[in-house]
């Protein structure tokens, strides 16, 4: 696996080359990335899956600019952000990059309108008017924009949290089990929302999940064992995956 | 279970630390601020009570023995040191006599004998020794400074007829205050047989004794009595202890009390800062309560465990405390001995008196406090089901519950018991009672204001949000709007001393402006030239001189009379030249008028008008006259009122020696430094005279009262310092509640740097509302205190030190800047995803 996968004609909106992330030291190390190489297409929805402790997470972390690594090379589009300080990596993430994670999404004091352009006023960027709108409306949150977050169900948090993600436009949106908290409608209005995105906006999504279900409705899953790339699977369906990690081990 | 506490305190050692520094600072300040306050009333015992020290009995002439005039008979003395039981007594006199020393200015001295028995003696000696033989004498320390005497010089002391009677300085000392200390002239002590030779016949006021060892004061009392006979007051040590200090009455218990009530104050702030501190700390960990009740312990466990955790906290951090209160004693006076203030100035020694008191109130303080302070959120913890309270986040609506109506409805009764309390100060008469009243009722209102903080401490936040710019700041804003009560708390501690500092500053500054406005009136005149020894007044032929000095445009000599009037209790009055009135002499005047005043004629304090039952146009017997009242005047600084020169005269019984005091007006557009020069050489030419000036009055008061605040800001720093305290404790607790979000914002984009200065505004947020709210509060109530003090005599003007106001604020946004940094540090090295992933 040491070549890239990746497919032809397509523009790469993020890439690890070799990538290592270890922790611990001596003989309690644990090699929770071990030359991991991946690409991930623009344009396309990414699904990153294994069992617990496969590095999934890890490497979704290491690729959003959140964790360090110890070896390897990371590129979000053109930028090589493992050659980056704290500072740049800060302003790439706000600039470049979105984020849905799994919970605690939105800050309990902002109110649902404040949460969604937080990262827009933190990059000191003017939110498109139309966007904006384009998004509330078809997340449905019209009417839930002056609530705060203890005033919302999860479900509806979740969705301010990608309307916060869609709503600057990054080149990517990494989501960290975005449904793990929610019940399975609510999870799959965001799981739609998410495809959605990427089908009509041409965003680029990349989401780490350990449910097969959430995975079958990306273009594309990754999967990962023993921080080791294990497979990918194209136009997933429920059945492929859970067979796919059966085989894993999982 | 004892086993899961200790594990419990191990594990959360930092927070522990922050926490139990929070209750030590606390218990520092209360027992701090009671040290001092015995330390205070001990030295006041011993400055004050000094002429009290080591006597077991005293005698005196009884209130209404008719020999009362000529004192304790000379024989006395030696009846009493033949009592059994006596082990020494010694005779207390005082004469008055013109010291003339180097410069050959005659002063008025004080002459006091030195008692023989060593125990007795009321002074302490600072340098050299104690006069022994017939010519040699000591002087006390602020004698040697102001006359510029030291050991080894002469001094003279002229007697009756003027003879002159020469001294060697063979030592100096300190004296206790006292009635005759505070007396502002100067003090020599001499050897008995060294009085004798000044003033011969002295009379005897006291005679006090030491008990031999094994007798009793009452025993000793009852031996002298016998041996004198009647018709004498006999009193035991303590007793005369006891008088002394009740008749230099309530200057120092005004500064015991002034401290008490600053105990008071830091009792609550320290209360406070603990409070708050134990409520985030419980609150925090309230999934962990939640957890180890899942795995089966019961509510009651739960409920033990916490408050034996705060039992420990309490007791470790109060040890801390006391020996921290004392350290900040012994520290405050030395800054206080140091700097000067109303208790300090000469060297006193650093006292640390521990009282069980003391130690009552600092661990009273840290360990019921703390407890009590864990009781509320630990139940609060225990009720909630198990696995609600595993699911909850921070700020959940239910910690952040609106503020109750039943504190609503006891802030409002409180505010309505305070309000009545304040008109009811504001309508005494009498000052003191007035400005107790008043300032007890501010301090309820306080105490209303303190209650409804949730209430209006958000909307404060806001407002002030409001003209905040940028992210962060807009962040720091919503953040410490966000559990108002948590905000509130924190910033009540420095609301409270912040109102106190201004509240204090706003009544000594308008003190001091009206002073200066005082001095300005009452001192029309450039000058006034006094005489410097009471029994040698200024004479005519030198009075008429001084209006022939250069540049003089206008003098007028005083002249007090003290006549009799079957109407008055003291009949008083002050005699000037008709054509100084209205120019050199401007009393404050209610009714009538002043200029052109006659022989004959009085211009009458309004007061005593009344008690006389006089008004304008009739007549006011004085010393066989009767004065025609032609105005009457509001000051007290004339005695019973204004009259000619010539009327003082008449009522004067005997022929006019001279003049106290002269006042001189200096032609328009002098030169000053010109003119205070010619006027001191022809002063020299007197031996008595004294130059006197307003601008130096003016400075002498304008002193006296900065030392007063002096004092203040020093236990105001101790207030700041621990409200402080606990504004970086809620923040640091903060930021540890917060670590996810902040993780998040860090995700999203916010910078190390952003992160930071999020913190330092919020704290310095934190710090405006209780700084700002303070200062409005304790400017109210500095206002209300002015006008109650203020009575139709005596008038303060309101008026606010807006530089002292505009430091303290200063003081406030650098001290919470320092407050921030710690706490705004740990929160941007965390890394983001460790704080993601934190529960």
């Amino acid at each position: 696996m040491s070549a890239l996968v990746s497919e032809v004609g397509t523009r790469t909106a993020a890439a690890a080359h070799n990538l290592v992330k270890v922790y611990g030291k001596g003989d309690t190390a644990v090699r929770a990335l071990d030359g991991v190489s991946v690409a991930f297409q623009a344009g396309r929805f990414t699904a990153i899956m294994g069992p617990s402790g496969s590095g999934k997470s890890t490497l979704m972390h290491c690729l959003a600019g959140l964790d360090t690594v110890d070896g390897g090379a990371i590129h979000v589009g053109q930028t090589e952000i493992t050659k980056l300080n704290d500072k740049d990596l800060t302003k790439l993430r706000r600039d470049r990059v979105g984020f849905v994670f799994q919970a605690f999404n939105l800050l309990p004091t902002l109110t649902a309108e404040q949460n969604i352009l937080l990262g827009l006023e933190l990059a000191g960027r003017k939110p498109d008017k139309e966007w904006f709108d384009t998004i509330v409306d078809v997340l449905g949150l019209r009417d839930r924009l002056t609530h705060r977050p203890t005033e919302l169900s999860g479900g509806q948090q979740q969705r301010v949290a990608c309307a916060r993600a869609l709503v600057a436009r990054p080149e990517v949106i990494f989501a960290d089990e975005p449904t793990g908290n929610l019940d399975s409608r609510s999870g799959a209005e965001v799981l739609d929302f998410l495809r959605m995105s990427v089908r009509k906006m041409g965003q680029t999504v990349i989401m780490v999940t350990h449910d097969p279900v959430a995975a079958s409705y990306a273009d594309r899953v990754v999967l990962l064992a023993d921080g080791r790339l294990a497979g990918e699977i194209h136009q997933p369906t429920t059945e492929s995956v859970v067979n796919a990690l059966t085989h894993l081990g999982a | 279970m004892l086993k899961t506490i200790l594990a419990g305190l191990r594990a959360r050692t930092a927070r522990l630390v922050l926490s139990s520094i929070a209750i030590a600072l606390g218990v520092a300040f209360v027992t701090g601020t009671l040290v001092l306050g015995d330390a205070v009333g001990e030295q006041t015992r011993d400055n004050f009570a000094r002429s009290a020290r080591n006597v077991d009995a005293a005698v005196h002439t009884a209130e209404n023995s008719p020999n009362r005039e000529d004192g304790i008979p000379a024989d006395f003395l030696q009846k009493i040191r033949n009592t059994p039981g006596v082990e020494g007594a010694d005779s207390r006199e005082f004469g008055s006599a013109a010291l003339l020393s180097g410069e050959g200015k005659a002063r008025n001295a004080l002459v006091q004998p030195l008692p023989t028995t060593e125990k007795l003696r009321d002074f302490n000696l600072k340098d050299g020794k104690f006069p022994v033989k017939a010519d040699e004498a000591a002087i006390d320390v602020k004698t040697a400074q102001i006359a510029k005497l030291k050991v080894g010089d002469k001094l003279k002391l002229l007697d009756k007829d003027n003879a002159e009677h020469a001294f060697t300085i063979v030592g100096t000392y300190q004296q206790g205050a006292s009635s005759i200390s505070m007396s502002g002239s100067d003090h020599v002590v001499v050897s008995p047989e060294g009085l004798r030779t000044v003033i011969p016949d002295q009379r005897v006021y006291e005679i006090v004794a030491v008990a031999k060892a094994g007798v009793t004061q009452q025993q000793l009392v009852a031996d002298i009595t016998k041996a004198i006979g009647p018709g004498y007051q006999v009193q035991t040590g303590e007793e005369l202890t006891q008088a002394t200090l009740a008749q230099v009455g309530d200057a120092a218990g005004e500064i015991k009390t002034f401290l008490l009530a600053f105990a008071a104050i830091s009792l609550v702030v320290a209360g406070m800062v603990i409070y708050n501190t134990f409520t985030i700390l419980v609150a925090q960990r309230t999934k962990e309560l939640a957890l180890l009740r899942c795995v089966g312990a019961n509510r009651s466990q739960v409920f033990r465990s916490v408050l034996a955790e705060a039992l420990f906290m309490g007791l470790a951090a109060s040890v801390l405390g006391l020996l921290g209160g004392i350290g900040v004693s012994a520290g405050l006076q030395t800054f206080i001995s140091t700097f000067g203030g109303p208790s300090g100035g000469d060297d006193n020694p650093i006292r640390l008196p521990i009282s069980w008191v003391t130690i009552a109130a600092g661990f009273g303080v840290g360990v019921v406090v703390t407890v009590l302070s864990a009781v509320l959120p630990a139940r609060r913890a225990t009720r909630v089901a198990p696995v609600a309270a595993l699911r909850s986040q921070p700020d959940s609506s239910d910690d952040v519950a609106r503020t109750g109506k039943v504190r609503i409805a006891v802030a409002t009764l409180i505010a309505l018991v305070g309000g009545a309390a304040v008109y009811f100060g504001l309508q005494q008469e009498k000052e003191e009672p007035a400005m107790f009243i008043t300032g007890g009722a501010t301090m309820v209102l306080l105490l209303a204001v303190l209650l409804l903080g949730p209430l209006y401490v958000p909307l404060v936040n806001r407002l002030f949000g409001k003209a905040l710019r940028g992210v962060p700041a807009k962040l720091a804003s919503a953040n410490a709007g966000r559990n108002p009560k948590r905000t509130a708390a924190t910033t009540a501690a420095l609301m409270i001393g912040v109102t106190i500092v201004a509240m204090v500053a706003v009544v000594a500054g308008s003190g001091r402006a009206t002073m200066n406005e005082q001095v300005d009136k009452r001192f029309p005149a450039d000058y006034a030239v006094k005489s410097n020894v009471y029994s040698q007044p200024l004479s005519p032929k030198f009075t008429e001189d001084l209006a022939k000095v250069r540049n003089v445009a206008q003098i007028a000599p005083e002249l007090r009379a003290f006549g009799e009037s079957p109407k008055l209790e003291y009949a008083d009055v002050t005699g000037y030249p008709t054509e100084a009135l209205g120019s050199l002499v401007r009393p404050d005047l209610a009714a009538g008028t002043l200029t052109g005043l006659k022989d004959g004629e009085i211009a009458m304090r309004e007061k005593e008008a009344k008690t006389a039952g006089v008004a304008i146009g009739s007549t006011v017997p004085i010393s066989g006259k009767d004065l025609k009242v032609v105005a009457l005047i509001k000051d007290n600084s004339y005695g019973t009122g204004i009259v000619t020169l010539k009327t003082a005269e008449s009522i004067l019984k005997e022929p006019v020696k001279g003049y106290q005091n002269v006042l001189v007006k200096l032609a328009p557009g002098t030169d000053i430094t010109q003119a205070r020069a010619d006027l001191e050489r022809f002063i020299a030419t007197s031996p008595v005279a004294v130059l006197d000036s307003a601008a130096e009055t003016k400075a002498e008061l304008n002193s006296q009262i900065d030392q007063i605040l002096l004092f203040i800001w020093a236990l105001v720093g101790l207030a700041l310092i621990i409200a402080l305290f606990g504004i970086a404790n809620t923040l640091t607790l903060s930021v540890l509640e917060r670590t996810r979000e902040s993780a998040l914002l860090r995700a999203l984009g916010l910078t190390r740097g952003q992160l930071r200065q999020m913190l330092v505004v919020e704290s310095i947020l934190m710090a405006l509302i209780g700084a700002v709210v303070g200062v409005l509060l304790g400017a109210g109530f500095g206002w209300l205190l002015v006008e109650a003090i203020s009575n139709s005599e005596f008038t303060i003007s309101f008026s606010i030190p807006f530089g002292q106001i505009g430091i303290m604020l200063g003081l406030a946004v650098v001290a919470a800047v320092i407050a921030a940094a710690l706490p705004a540090r740990r929160a941007a090295r965390n890394s983001v995803v460790a704080g993601m992933a934190e529960a």
